[in-house]
């Protein structure tokens, strides 16, 4: 069963007065970034878009949130068009976003204070998922006293609190190192795989997608669209050292193959990067 | 450079902050008793303090700093309260912002004493009168740090409020003012550091209490120890004020290690 449907989704962004942009001879004060996006999400698949700098993966997610409206096309949620964030909806973003005058526990609980839930019962549920992320010491700290990767587990945390049906993950590791991006990377998975969570993950690193997703999606040069949908045959519960089986080798080959053309179309849209007019 | 070193430097510094007053309190003895000056006209440190004792132990100064204090409050809380308000809604609403940015930036033009002959006109010489030419002072710093630390909110925490469905005074009080705290609590130091700078100002005019009419008596009654008096009362009250607000900012920005939102 699908979760999400998007159909023909696309969204344009207007330049700054007085910028333009001029793509195959047509001169405009308009930027495509989503241009007919289609996607069926599966209830409970762990679905990876990755995708060239600037093609719109981010916005794709941000419409599905709720925090953006497109140009034209929708997007449904359990069958319904998505016009606002919904509650069945989670977000993390690259940037943690925590709250610096809350502690990480409190910053765990601040999703489940605007749906009425009670103190006890939020502190509770804030706990667990502490302790689910090795955290259990740390509730009473706050961000600054966090390392970078603690604070991301506290903001997945945050969002997993609510208990989303549906995940979703804007580059959240992108701003950690690689050895802590592996560890949380293995964190995630083997989290999500105790879950019926679904979870749309963007991501720049196809090592992450393959190692993350039952499928990969592929997103081409601006204006996005899907490219590509790649099946990631490798068996679950998965552990870190599946990256280094030959398998897996085989799936990040497949997506590099799918996704190099529109890396090279996207260096080459800096040609087309916006000017001032005058 | 080692730690005691650092120390060592830091008791240093301080020691010379004291060094140097106490030099000029010394100077200015020691002028008074080689009769340099006439006893009149520069009243020796020593004779002040006492006149500072006497003034206490009479009940004199205690009962009009109450007064004053309480006029800066009020002048405060009216100046400072309008200021919060309108700074939140410019910081909100761009139509807002649009619409009171430009007369609020040149009324600010208009010189704080500038506002008394209207004033007086106004209210005429009574206490609303004072208590609103104080609140004149209090209110620009409130609104420009308030607008500042609104308008600043990092643009995260406006979706991620809704995200989680905050909406009106729930926005306000869980996401909008705590992320604008620290600049608020610059505003609020500051617009009582002002209410208390204008005070004076606002006791020169018909009083007959407060610490200002305390230095006019003693201009009027040439007891230049008076005056003297009032103005140590008046330095050492604003530092006294300006230390515990300090305190204040401290305590309730515990935990955040910078002001534009910490790892946001």
């Amino acid at each position: 069963m699908d979760i999400i449907v998007a159909k023909d989704v696309r969204k344009k962004f207007k330049l700054k007065h007085g910028q333009q942009v001029k793509n195959n001879g047509i001169v405009s004060n308009e930027i495509d970034a989503l241009g007919g996006f289609d996607l069926n999400i599966k209830k409970g698949e762990f679905l990876v878009l990755v995708g060239p700098s600037g093609s719109g993966k981010s916005v794709f997610l941000d419409i599905v949130g709720g925090l953006s409206t497109p140009t034209s096309g929708v997007v449904y949620l359990d069958d319904k068009p998505v016009d606002a964030p919904s509650e069945k909806t989670g977000y993390v973003f690259q940037q943690y976003a925590l709250f610096p005058w809350r502690t990480a526990l409190s910053n765990i609980e601040f999703g489940l204070e605007s749906r009425g839930v009670v103190k006890e019962e939020r502190v509770k549920i804030a706990r667990e998922l502490l302790s689910l992320f090795g955290l259990s010491d740390f509730e009473d700290r706050y961000p600054y006293q966090l390392s970078g990767g603690m604070q991301q587990r506290v903001a997945i945390a945050r969002a997993l609190a609510t208990k989303p049906e549906v995940l979703l993950m804007d580059e959240p590791f992108a701003a950690l190192d690689a050895q802590t991006r592996e560890i949380l990377q293995n964190e995630l998975i083997r989290i999500w795989e105790g879950t019926d969570t679904t979870v749309i993950f963007v991501t720049h690193s196809i090592d992450e997608a393959v190692f993350l997703a039952d499928r990969v999606a592929v997103v081409t040069a601006r204006p996005g669209k899907i490219k590509e949908i790649i099946e990631i045959d490798l068996p679950r519960p998965r552990h870190g050292d599946i990256r280094s089986c030959s398998a897996f080798a085989a799936n990040r080959h497949k997506v590099w193959g799918a996704l190099k053309a529109e890396v090279n179309k996207a260096q080459q849209d800096w040609k087309h990067a916006p000017v001032n007019s005058k | 450079m080692s730690l005691k070193f650092l120390q060592r430097f830091n008791v240093k510094d301080r020691l010379l902050g004291l060094i140097v007053p106490l030099f000029v309190l010394a100077l200015w003895q020691g002028a008074v008793s080689q009769h340099l000056f006439s006893e009149l006209l520069l009243v020796p440190p020593l004779t002040l303090w006492n006149t500072i004792i006497e003034l206490f132990r009479s009940g004199d100064l205690i009962s009009n700093i109450q007064v004053s204090l309480n006029r800066v409050f009020l002048g405060f809380l009216l100046g400072g309260s309008a200021g919060f308000i309108l700074g939140v809604g410019m910081g909100l609403s761009p139509v807002i912002n649009r619409a009171l940015g430009p007369l609020v930036k040149v009324l600010q033009q208009v010189p704080e004493l500038a506002w008394m002959p209207m004033i007086i006109l106004l209210f005429g010489i009574d206490e609303f009168a004072r208590i609103f030419f104080i609140a004149i002072g209090a209110f620009y710093p409130m609104i420009f740090n308030t607008y500042q630390g609104v308008s600043g909110v990092p643009e995260k925490y406006h979706e991620l409020a809704r995200v989680f469905d905050y909406k009106s005074f729930r926005y306000l009080s869980k996401v909008i003012i705590p992320s604008a705290l620290p600049s608020i609590i610059t505003g609020i130091r500051l617009s009582i550091g002002l209410s208390w700078m204008f005070l004076v100002g606002a006791e020169l005019f018909g009083t007959e209490s407060g610490v200002g009419f305390l230095m006019i008596m003693g201009r009027q009654m040439f007891q230049i120890d008076v005056v003297m008096a009032g103005l140590v009362v008046i330095g050492t009250l604003g530092l006294i004020i300006n230390t515990l607000l300090k305190k204040f900012e401290q305590f309730v920005l515990r935990g955040r290690v910078s002001f534009d939102g910490g790892a946001a």
